[in-house]
């Protein structure tokens, strides 16, 4: 435990923990876009800035991937985080008008915002996809495209690395704007991810389609079992078990 | 001792010039006022960087500051040409740096339109200073609008001649060069932060490309080097360093783990052939290119591997052998024909010009002990021996070692804890240095240091020998006698002087010597010898490694002295693309334009989170000294991907109007 300052409250916070995490303890309302709780801080959106003071002077810092220190004075609110926070939702609103989430924040704090229904479902660049897909699937078939002086007038993007995806979702699960969408590709029985499209296998026992073939290949190389012993679905697996329990023998010869 | 070699780039700040005379007219640079347009006399408390006069530029506009040698320089449009090449580098992952360069640019287009206000350039001085301080890396913070800030700040009169429609954007010809801390350090200027970037993003195939487009043996270097781009990260202000050579290492590592992408093969033959004396980094580095350019290329050495002083000059616990033996032999694989065990009694230049051979690359390294100059040296038949001999010996499998011998080690260089510790490996667990100045002028890495104190080596300082004591042709001891420290010589030192009176005697059945290394040149005629040496080194010119002999090149430990592998591969690199143009009949000239200016230094101050790594990846506690085995683990691929994340991005741009004259003569050639 160590002893810190948070708003002119003085107090006792475990090290390592972020000013954002502390923050929400103590109800201390901080703006977000690129953060998730699951997921590492990646510090992208620039809105969950906060003061800190080192020597005299006060420091702008993102709270979503700073650690408290021993006797660290934060300040959550004055002027300049106000209008730091309101000049980088202004420059995202810029750039991304049409998109509601983006409209929404931006008009929370205090950016003048053209009404409207539109919905544009752009990338906001917010690597929530990235991380969730290389930290929380563990697959890395997202990632940045980097750029450098090597890489003259190409936009920033997420690469999407086909060969890689499992078409488990999770991306567009996670994605903030809607922009990463999972959809049915014709029929039930392929669907569409990024711009590949994945078969979906059929249930041994009852034939309805159930889970991207990608998937079941990946967590049978990542279990180390046999394929066929992903091949059911949810519901045929439980009545399944229940004839198990009766007869392990009968188990056995099934899955051989 | 090791001196800096006057061709190793210095990335020192330049003396700065106060403003005096004409130039420059107009500067910001570090963020310190230098202004006489219109004959104006403030008082100058500013400088800029010497460097400036040599360049051929009339407005400068860099991360630091804008410099203008003529007044009548164009700022909007520079300006404009800055954001546009700021663009390129910005990565976009974060919100304001990118976005808020597309929003100035928008602007600056507005003021095209004849739609542009006051209030703009308000918005772009705001815009500018939030970016500043609130950017992701340290590219936003300290470059991306820094300067675009100040341009609208002492331009105003010339943006409002813009929004007036007085004035417009023009493409007045434009240069720009991109470089990073870590970049201008390293001496073979890898392009570290955009190999680290994509470790980041999961592209260690394109990295490892990156990486060996300047580096051909990143296994060897990763475990090795000496790594001065470390100690410019500018991370340290922030945490620790980022660990670069660890980085590097574990994209090659990881190649190997996924079965070693191959080199890639000429695509066109040329006839040429060249000859390469000498299989170390700067040899090998000079083969890879030029090979890679389609000459024929054939490489002699007297040892019976390929790596020079990386094969028996660096212990296998900092750098096992089988890493190196796979990176040569990609080398090899591309066609490089390789002679070991072919050791060059005399170098007779009409017999190797009649086998073919139009070129020559002499890289042959320092492998010979500098005597020490003590008493008795020459006599001694056994037991005293030379640090670079004694790991040579030791790999090749005999260093006469027992368990029993009190070995003493002359020297505070890398070779002499090399020494130290392999003979704690070798099971003698009374191993003493002897140093005649202090551990601060030591000049081994002080990470070693560490090491070898930790393993138990213990150093005598300020401490030097006076004599050898020899009975039967055996070694028996060293006299020794105390020394303090005088003033500091001309290296800046401090010299060492005997104390009177302080002899002792120590009684020693191994005494090895590495006080520093020679290049043996008993290969030469006497009319060579003086026709290409200078100083007991090869000369060259410092950036074609161009020899005082026609077609004959130079370059690693035998041209600079003992010095760095990476500065060895430094100038293979550079000898590759100068033989090439010696071929085309072209001369060879390599403007480095971040010479002498100092990239570390940048305005406002670094404050990141602190990040920090996991811990030590080495070998540690018991078992450690058993055997050779490497000490390091070296990061896996997730620990490289994290560490890389900590990577600042420091990349430093620097845009500038070309001369006029020099601008027509680009115009001339039809560009």
């Amino acid at each position: 435990m160590i002893h810190i300052q948070i708003d002119g409250r003085s107090m006792e916070a475990k090290e390592g923990t972020t000013i954002l995490s502390l923050a929400g303890r103590l109800h201390i309302p901080i703006p977000t876009l690129c953060f998730h709780e699951s997921l590492s801080p990646f510090g992208a959106c620039r809105l969950c800035t906060v003061e800190v003071k080192r020597g005299k002077k006060w420091e702008l810092t993102t709270s979503c991937d700073t650690a408290i220190g021993p006797e660290m004075v934060i300040r959550t609110d004055s002027p300049a985080i106000r209008k730091s926070r309101k000049m980088a939702a202004e420059l995202l609103y810029f750039k991304y008008p049409g998109t509601k989430l983006i409209r929404d924040t931006a008009e929370k704090l205090g950016v003048r915002v053209k009404k409207s229904q539109e919905n544009s479902r752009d990338c906001i660049l917010c690597g929530m996809c990235v991380r969730t897909c290389r930290e929380v699937v563990e697959v890395n078939a997202l990632r940045f495209e980097d750029r450098g002086p090597d890489h003259p007038g190409e936009p920033p993007r997420i690469g999407y690395i086909g060969d890689s995806c499992i078409c488990c979702g999770a991306c567009a699960f996670a994605c903030p704007t809607g922009y990463i969408r999972m959809e049915p590709y014709g029929d039930e029985n392929r669907r569409v991810i990024w711009d590949r499209v994945f078969e979906m296998a059929a249930c041994r026992i009852c034939g309805r389609r159930f889970a991207p073939l990608a998937q079941l290949e990946y967590l049978s190389r990542k279990a180390g079992l046999p394929l066929a012993q992903f091949m059911t679905c949810i519901s045929c697996r439980e009545a399944e078990s229940q004839t198990r329990m009766v007869d392990e023998k009968d188990w056995i010869s099934c899955h051989a | 001792m090791k001196k800096p070699h006057p061709i190793a780039k210095v990335n020192q700040p330049g003396t700065p010039i106060p403003a005096s005379g004409t130039f420059p007219v107009f500067s910001t640079w570090d963020g310190r006022l230098i202004d006489r347009r219109d004959g104006r006399s403030r008082p100058d408390r500013g400088t800029c960087p010497d460097r400036f006069k040599d360049l051929p530029f009339r407005g400068l506009m860099a991360w630091n500051g804008i410099v203008l040698r003529e007044e009548d320089t164009d700022i909007p449009s520079l300006t404009y040409a800055y954001l546009r090449e700021a663009r390129k580098i910005s990565c976009g992952e974060c919100s304001v740096c990118m976005i808020g360069i597309d929003r100035v640019m928008e602007i600056f287009r507005r003021f095209m339109d004849g739609k542009g206000t006051r209030q703009d350039l308000k918005e772009i001085a705001e815009i500018a200073h939030e970016v500043t301080v609130n950017g992701k890396c340290n590219f936003g913070r300290s470059a991306a609008l820094v300067p675009v800030a100040d341009a609208v700040k002492w331009f105003r009169s010339s943006f409002l001649a813009l929004i007036r429609g007085e004035k417009r954007l023009f493409n007045h010809g434009y240069e720009s060069a991109v470089t990073a801390p870590c970049i201008e350090a390293c001496p073979a200027g890898l392009p570290v932060t955009a190999y680290i970037e994509k470790i980041k993003n999961f592209q260690f195939q394109e990295s490892l490309a990156l990486i060996r487009s300047k580096c051909i043996l990143p296994g060897v270097i990763g475990r090795a080097c000496t790594h001065p781009c470390e100690s410019a990260c500018v991370r340290r202000k922030v945490d620790e360093t980022v660990a670069i050579r660890l980085l590097k290492r574990a994209v090659a590592d990881q190649d190997l783990k996924e079965g070693c992408t191959p080199l890639p093969l000429p695509k066109v033959k040329k006839k040429e052939k060249i000859c390469i004396v000498g299989a170390g980094p700067a040899g090998l580095a000079a083969a890879y290119h030029l090979r890679l350019m389609g000459y024929a290329v054939t490489i002699f050495d007297s040892l019976p591997v390929m790596g020079g002083m990386a094969a028996v000059g660096i212990p296998d616990y900092r750098l096992p052998k089988d890493v190196l033996l796979h990176e040569t032999g990609l080398i090899r694989r591309m066609g490089v024909e390789v002679l070991l065990n072919r050791r060059i009694e005399h170098l007779k230049w009409d017999e190797w010009k009649k086998r073919g051979f139009k070129a020559f690359f002499l890289s042959i390294g320092a492998h010979r002990g500098a005597d020490i100059g003590l008493a008795g040296e020459n006599d001694i038949v056994e037991g005293f021996e030379q640090g670079i001999d004694f790991l040579r010996e030791i790999q090749k499998g005999h260093s006469g070692i027992k368990s029993a011998h009190k070995v003493f080690i002359l020297g505070g260089g890398n070779v002499a804890i090399d020494c130290a510790r392999s003979c704690l490996r070798l099971g003698c667990n009374r191993v003493e240095i002897l140093y005649r100045r202090s551990r601060a002028e030591m000049p081994a890495m002080p990470e070693e240091i560490e090491a070898a104190l930790k393993e138990g080596v213990k150093i005598r300082y300020l401490t030097a020998p006076l004599r050898v004591i020899c009975k039967w042709g055996r070694i028996e001891g060293l006299e020794c006698i105390k020394v303090r420290l005088g003033a500091p010589d001309a290296g800046g030192r401090r010299k060492p002087i005997p104390v009177e009176g302080t002899n002792f005697i120590l009684k020693a059945d191994r005494v090895i010597a590495a006080v520093g290394q020679e290049i043996d040149m008993s290969f030469l005629t006497e009319k060579d010898k003086k026709l290409l040496f200078q100083g007991g080194k090869i000369f060259v010119d410092p950036v074609s490694c161009r020899t005082n002999k026609e077609g004959v090149f130079a370059g690693g430990d035998c041209v600079t002295g003992p010095a760095t592998l990476i500065e060895a591969l430094d100038m293979g690199n550079r000898a590759a693309r100068s033989i090439d143009a010696y071929f085309q009949g072209k001369g060879f000239d390599e403007m480095r334009i971040f010479e002498g200016i100092d990239t570390a230094s940048q305005r406002g101050g670094v404050f990141f989170p602190e990040r920090r790594v996991a811990g030590e990846p080495s070998l540690e506690g018991r078992g450690r000294l058993d055997d050779f085995a490497e000490i390091e683990r070296g990061f896996t691929q997730a620990e490289a991907m994290e560490e890389a994340r900590r990577c600042l991005r420091c990349y430093r741009l620097m845009v500038w109007e070309v001369e006029k004259s020099r601008q027509e003569t680009t115009q001339g050639r039809g560009k």
